[in-house]
């Protein structure tokens, strides 16, 4: 155990009950469902996955795109006006592109699923980055910069020219504990759980709710599943 | 028509010496500059090249590109020649199979700043991972400079011999030593033909195989790099040949340039047909995954570029190649080879930027770019316009300078001419 202190940890009034992950099947395969439904937008979990990771500055893992041509803006659809957040990160897919193009298979997928960078193995070729549909690999191009003059989070930072992303906070699952995205959302917007239990939330949400894969054509099969909006928000052209 | 080269007579002259020397300084101060400036960038990190999360492959891996392209000139011709006996291409094979291996070797080291991690380079034997290009890249140009290196050294050794060079590894001029160098000829003819296309064509994989680029991931990418390779290839070859010449390390009449030109003229009618499909099929469908970059391409931010590759790139060269009184003309062959060479290096430039610099999901804000932004700006991007930094340029041109200097120095040291003595060999000497 480092000395560092997770700052979910670090809140007096942070319940261990309320981030412990539901039953599990024997053999868990790890996957995340988000409502847009129920997303605001507030980049909460993206704030929290920096300092929980240690990200530097200018680099997110986790990062809230807003869907259509202008940030927190609302697009046209049909005539009305239609605003919906799509809070995005590592979609551990299923077949990932990035682990195969990898030439030291320095990212690979875990028994659970979980896509894994190994930033002491990584040669920062950088071929993941490009193999990446998703846009969610960042690179340590330079020197970390940090706001704070330490490290922050439960993971030890990684070098100067190497890959890194998002792990699904791989750290805290070991603990029986959810992400922190997952924990810090206000709006309760994102599930995570257990996709080979047919019971559990996320399998339940993903079948009643429609879940959706980000650009599901490319055959990528994420394990990040969206749920549409149902209703509009009551916005008048 | 032909004629003699006037130089041809009279090798080593004086008062070329000076100019040889100059050059050889000039070379030495880029590789210099070259080696600072990656010094510089090792301990910085990759964050003194103008390469960001947006756009994460830039200078280095598009000369890493040409470069491999450059390289198809000079196996094509030794192993072209062999195999369908165009015997009028071999007073310039040495001169190509020595183009060849160091035109590989320049692209093999590009990649060596490109990593952020040099000092971890033997991961990639340590760790290979067999599903990635990379890998197989790797392979197929440590394979192709050792196949052209071996061309080099088998058609340079008997005269190596006769000078009783230690290069010559120990093996004489004799009729038997004649015999087995054909024999050794005519197999790397028939390893190097299938080896120079599958360079190409992995070299061309390493993008084609990208779900995520929708410009890229095409079927029609392996044919379009072993066409651009012949054409910027013999682009080279032609240029490198009359440099050679005037300096008087080879001698070959006016005619084989012509005869080069009208091979080169067919490449160039080949790349241009094949660009032609690709944007076609790309743009056909007016809008999504492959069409929003084809516009780029035809008319966005990058047509300057794109239209460059075609007009001088491709169709003035090709006028140029294809009408017969000029292309008897070197100097005019010579002008279609600055411009198809130049034009291929535009067209790596537009592959790498059109296929990277825009966020594969479109919407705002984008990428996270990776570095830590002034206060007040956004530290995300849809799009990054992508220039070479300064670092950059010293880097890369401190190896091309480095692959120069190698050339150099071999072309002045090796026996180049094609000699009498390669088909009657005097067994006394």
């Amino acid at each position: 155990m480092s000395d560092k202190v997770s700052p979910i940890e670090a809140l007096s009034s942070a319940s261990r009950a309320y981030g412990e992950i539901d039953p599990v099947s024997d053999h868990p395969r790890w996957g995340m469902v988000v409502d847009q439904e129920r997303c605001i937008g507030c980049w909460s979990c993206c704030v929290i996955c920096k300092s929980e990771n240690d990200v530097p500055l200018g680099m997110w893992w986790n990062r809230i795109d807003t869907v259509g041509d202008a940030l927190d803006t609302p697009r046209r659809v049909q005539g009305e006006l239609e605003m919906e957040w799509m809070p995005l990160a590592c979609q551990h897919c299923e077949n990932p592109a990035c682990t195969k193009v990898c030439p030291v298979a320095a990212t690979y997928p875990r028994e659970d699923g979980v896509v894994m960078q190994d930033a002491e193995r990584c040669i920062g070729c950088r071929f993941c980055m490009v193999a990446c549909p998703y846009g969610v690999r960042v690179f340590n191009w330079g020197a970390a910069e940090r706001p704070t003059d330490f490290d922050t989070g439960m993971v030890p930072p990684r070098p100067v020219g190497t890959m890194e992303k998002c792990t699904f906070c791989v750290h805290r699952l070991a603990d029986g504990q959810i992400p922190s995205c997952v924990w810090s959302c206000p709006a309760q917007a994102r599930i995570f759980g257990d996709l080979n239990d047919p019971d559990s939330r996320v399998s339940r949400l993903i079948r009643e709710r429609g879940g959706e894969q980000l650009l599901e054509e490319r055959g990528t099969e994420p394990r990040v599943y969206y749920l549409p909006p149902r209703r509009k928000r009551g916005l008048e052209t | 028509m032909s004629t003699v080269a006037s130089t041809s007579s009279t090798a080593e002259s004086r008062p070329g010496d000076r100019s040889f020397r100059v050059w050889i300084v000039l070379l030495v101060l880029g590789l210099a500059l070259g080696l600072g400036a990656w010094v510089y960038q090792l301990s910085q990190g990759l964050v003194v090249t103008n390469m960001r999360n947006p756009m994460m492959w830039g200078l280095y891996i598009t000369l890493f590109m040409y470069f491999v392209g450059l390289s198809a000139g000079g196996l094509i011709v030794a192993s072209a020649g062999r195999l369908f006996g165009a015997t009028r291409l071999k007073p310039i094979v040495r001169i190509a199979v020595l183009e060849a291996m160091v035109a590989v070797m320049i692209a093999a080291l590009l990649l060596l700043p490109d990593i952020g991690r040099p000092d971890r380079a033997w991961h990639l034997l340590r760790y290979a991972h067999f599903t990635s290009p990379l890998i197989w890249d790797l392979t197929i140009v440590t394979v192709y400079f050792l196949i052209s290196a071996t061309y080099v050294w088998v058609y340079t050794r008997a005269d190596l011999a006769r000078r009783g060079s230690r290069l010559a590894l120990g093996t004489g001029a004799s009729l038997a030593d004649a015999q087995r160098d054909d024999r050794l000829k005519g197999i790397l003819a028939a390893v190097g033909l299938p080896a120079a296309i599958l360079l190409h064509s992995i070299t061309a994989w390493i993008f084609g195989l990208q779900i995520a680029r929708g410009f890229w991931y095409s079927a029609i990418m392996a044919p379009l790099f072993i066409a651009s390779a012949l054409v910027s290839g013999t682009g080279l070859m032609i240029l490198l040949a009359l440099i050679v010449r005037r300096a008087g390390k080879i001698s070959f009449k006016d005619d084989l340039i012509s005869y080069l030109g009208g091979m080169l003229a067919v490449f160039v009618a080949v790349e241009g047909f094949l660009v032609f499909s690709e944007m076609l099929t790309a743009a056909y469908p007016g809008a999504g995954f492959e069409a929003d970059p084809a516009r780029r391409l035809l008319t966005g931010p990058y047509a300057g570029f794109f239209w460059f590759e075609v007009i001088v790139g491709l169709a003035i060269p090709f006028v140029l190649l294809a009408w017969r009184r000029l292309r008897a003309d070197p100097r005019w062959v010579a002008a279609a080879s600055v411009l198809v060479v130049a034009g291929i290096l535009i067209h790596r430039v537009n592959i790498v930027l059109n296929g990277l610099s825009y966020s594969t999901v479109p919407y705002p804000p984008g990428v996270s770019i990776g570095t830590a932004q002034p206060v007040g700006t956004t530290s995300f991007a849809l799009s990054y316009f992508y220039h070479p930094s300064l670092v950059e340029y010293l880097v890369a041109g401190g190896v091309i300078c480095f692959g120069a200097l190698v050339f150099t120095i071999a072309a002045r040291k090796l026996p180049l001419r094609e000699s009498d003595h390669a088909q009657f060999p005097n067994p006394t000497s």
